[in-house]
């Protein structure tokens, strides 16, 4: 067999295997990608009480590049990342950017807790049922931390389950800005 | 070439990058939840934590409901130390972990009792779960009580806090809640219970193949044989059998965990109840279960081989003679052996089938120490015993399929079993003049079975759903039926839709109900009636989805609103479209629901 044939067969196996692999994944997600319109419109639909018991509308935010993390004070992988966050905001917000924060928690564990470490972006809280919308929103497990990224048109751009890294955030933000 | 496998290689690299995204478990996979009751002031919790995924010990709550009973979750094991930046070093479990708690206050006050268990878990990969909360029923009467008809509750049946579709613990009844009360207590009483269980079957013919092998043992020993000497002989034969007993008691202690858990399938709950059936026609005499005559007679040669006298040998045929005997026996072991299969436990297993065999071995001892002088006689009474089994089993069977049936057949099944077995108890027949006490007794018997038969069908049929309470239904004071508010029932999505549409410029509350579903009945009895509630309901247009039959409609119903299953409180605003974030799943007290219907009704 001659060296560029036996490339060739190995370029093709290794295609049909990563096929294979591929529709595997799919077929065993049974997820598609979730539509970013309909879920860009699902999100800034909703309305949840902020930690100032005030009805929130996320609507509020449209045409903004609009950052939603669901997180809670007892889940440290959550605490983690928000320093980071509020970093993001302070340099970010002048430009039209907006984090929000969505608590599954209690009102009286999150007021402390964003005091002491200083959060500058408006907090909302639910409880449980909150989760049910996040799934809506893509958080296939239902874990957290859980965050989306939506452009200005209100289409959500990404979504991360766990911690997102300032590095991989920051190639999120610069393009929609 | 190289050039030629770089868009494969590009390929497998997306390939990989779609695959990167966290492959999680489910909650309830990546933390397995059981209990059950090893004593009446003792419960066992079990996680079975997934590898790469962990709990916190410090969030773990144990609750019970009623309030009366309290468990103490205070005494958790140490776990292992996680350094945690901000709440500093935390304690963390990993692995299998099984926690014993005791528990006060269960007891004859509360023979049954709701655990509640609520935990904390996160996956290395740096993601955290929900708190999860985890109901299961633990049934004290069933644990102790000595009648496999009460006994068959399978325990430790899970509803997972989202309001998944779960069998949901039997609705107690309680033809012999009276019998299992006097058998509230302990490891003793059960297997003093056993061995009564024993006795009655020793009066079935089952025993009956015993008693010429053990007077084939007797008998050689002519006139020397002393009372003391057939005595011992005959207690080495019993022996042997129970051995065989126990054996089969520790298999269906190690099978325990196993076997209620395949109980919650429904499956297999309709075919242990097939089963049952099948014994019981065979309790009523339609057939007859025993080994093929061949395997039998060999078993029979064999024992016969083997010398009588020397109590080895008595023993082995002892062991042989339980194999013979054991399928005439077949049901009511069954029985006793899926009982004790709920409580997986392989002392209690072993002991209680061992004693149970003692019982069935006591005529034979009697026979022994009477030197052969004493045989029963055969007669008709030996066959009531046996109807008698057969009843036994066909409520039991009853009961197994109870979670599964809608309230009317649960209670139509056990009319027509308890109306039939007055008729056979001769209810309906005069007695004769002079008649003898016991059938007096039976009549007695036959009469109360009859009119508890009527009441449940009577109750049926006139809307009662209750079977401790079948007649309730007539009280005619409307209770919690009139306060109810009353809900559209819609049955599939252009229903939901057209009700919606017709609901214009009110907000719709769109509730998920199910017959089977607790949560969703407690929502009725204690959220629904409120009168907070109430009255914010009167602004509102009620819809109620009843998906019990779950049905493709009913599944497309849930599936639209991504929920798995009842219960699940949709809302909808004045324009009819759904107000996102403002859902409840499962049970919700009035207060906090008000609340939420407020947010609707803004």
């Amino acid at each position: 067999m001659s060296r560029p044939l036996q490339a060739l067969l190995a370029g093709a196996f290794a295609v049909l295997f990563a096929g294979a692999g591929f529709f595997f994944y799919q077929w065993r997600t049974g997820e598609q990608p979730p539509d970013p319109v309909a879920t860009g419109r699902t999100l800034l639909a909703a309305k949840l009480l902020g930690i100032d018991d005030k009805v929130q509308p996320f609507e509020q935010w449209r045409g903004k590049v609009l950052v939603v993390n669901f997180w809670a004070t007892w889940c440290a992988p959550c605490r983690e990342e928000i320093p980071g966050f509020i970093n993001f905001q302070t340099r970010y917000g002048a430009r039209g950017v907006q984090f929000v924060g969505v608590a599954i928690d209690q009102k009286e564990r999150v007021i402390p807790y964003a005091r002491d470490i200083g959060i500058n972006y408006p907090l909302l809280v639910g409880g449980l049922e909150t989760m049910e919308f996040a799934r809506q929103l893509g958080n296939r497990r239902s874990v957290l931390p859980f965050t989306l990224v939506v452009d200005r048109a209100g289409r959500v751009v990404t979504t991360e389950v766990g911690i997102l890294r300032p590095d991989k955030l920051e190639g999120l933000l610069k393009p929609l800005l | 070439m190289l050039t030629r496998l770089i868009p494969a290689l590009l390929l497998l690299l997306a390939c990989a990058a779609g695959a990167a995204e966290p492959d999680l478990l489910e909650p309830e996979k990546a933390f397995r939840f059981s209990a059950r009751l090893i004593e009446a002031n003792q419960i066992e919790v079990r996680y079975e934590i997934a590898h790469g995924y962990y709990m916190y010990r410090d969030k773990f709550r144990f609750d019970a409901n009623p309030a009366s009973v309290t468990i103490d979750g205070s005494q958790l094991p140490p776990g292992k130390i996680k350094k945690d930046e901000f709440f500093g070093d935390v304690q963390i479990y990993r692995g299998v972990q099984r926690f014993v708690l005791p528990v006060t206050g269960a007891g004859t006050q509360a023979p049954r009792f709701t655990l509640k268990a609520a935990s904390q878990g996160c996956a290395d990969i740096g993601v955290c779960y929900p708190p999860q909360e985890q109901t299961t029923e633990l049934v004290l009467a069933a644990f102790t009580s000595a009648t496999p008809n009460q006994g068959f509750a399978p325990f430790g049946r899970m509803e997972p806090a989202a309001g998944a579709p779960a069998a949901t613990g039997p609705g107690s009844q309680s033809e012999d809640s009276l019998i299992a009360g006097l058998f509230r207590g302990g490891f003793w009483v059960l297997i003093a219970s056993f061995f009564g269980f024993g006795l009655l079957l020793a009066l079935t013919p089952c025993v009956f193949p015993m008693i010429p092998i053990l007077s084939s043992i007797l008998v050689p020993h002519g006139e020397h044989l002393t009372h003391a000497r057939g005595f011992a002989l005959s207690l080495a034969y019993v022996l042997g059998m129970a051995i065989t007993y126990a054996a089969a008691g520790v298999a269906a202690g190690l099978l325990g965990t196993l076997l209620s858990a395949a109980l919650q399938n429904a499956w297999v709950l309709a075919g242990f109840a097939g089963v049952f059936v099948l014994l019981a026609l065979s309790m009523f005499g339609f057939y007859e279960l025993q080994l093929p005559n061949a395997l039998q007679s060999r078993l029979a040669v064999t024992s016969n081989k083997l010398h009588g006298g020397h109590f080895a040998s008595v023993f082995t045929m002892g062991i042989l003679s339980a194999l013979i005997v054991g399928p005439c026996v077949a049901a009511p072991l069954a029985g006793a052996l899926l009982y004790i299969s709920q409580s997986g436990d392989v002392v209690l297993g072993g002991a209680a089938l061992f004693t149970m065999a003692l019982g069935m071995g006591v005529p034979l001892l009697v026979v022994g120490a009477s030197a052969g002088t004493l045989l029963p006689k055969a007669g008709p009474w030996m066959e009531t015993v046996k109807r008698f089994f057969g009843v036994l089993l066909l409520g039991v069977a009853i009961y197994l399929v109870s979670p599964l049936l809608p309230a009317v057949a649960h209670m139509l099944a056990w009319a027509t079993l308890l109306i039939v077995c007055a008729i056979y108890l001769h209810a309906l027949d005069p007695l004769p003049h002079g008649a003898p006490g016991l059938l007096r007794l039976f009549k007695g018997i036959g009469v109360i079975a009859l009119l508890a038969g009527a009441a449940l069908l009577v109750g049926a049929l006139s809307g009662g759903r209750d079977v401790l309470q079948p007649l309730s239904g007539l009280r005619g004071v409307p209770t919690a039926q009139g306060r109810a508010p009353v809900f559209l029932r819609v049955g599939n999505l252009s229903e939901l839709d057209g009700a919606i549409r017709a609901a214009a410029g009110k907000p719709v509350m769109l509730d998920f109900y199910a017959d089977w579903c607790v949560s969703c009945k407690e929502l009725e009895r204690y959220t629904f009636s409120d009168e907070a509630v109430r009255a914010r309901f009167g602004g509102m247009a009620l819809l109620q989805a009843d998906v019990t039959q779950n049905l493709e409609e009913h599944k497309a119903l849930l599936k639209r609103f991504n929920l798995f299953g009842p219960p699940g409180m949709v809302f909808f605003d004045r324009q009819g479209n759904e107000i996102n974030g403002l859902r409840v799943v499962g049970f919700q007290p009035a207060d906090k629901f008000a609340a939420v219907l407020d947010l609707a009704l803004r």
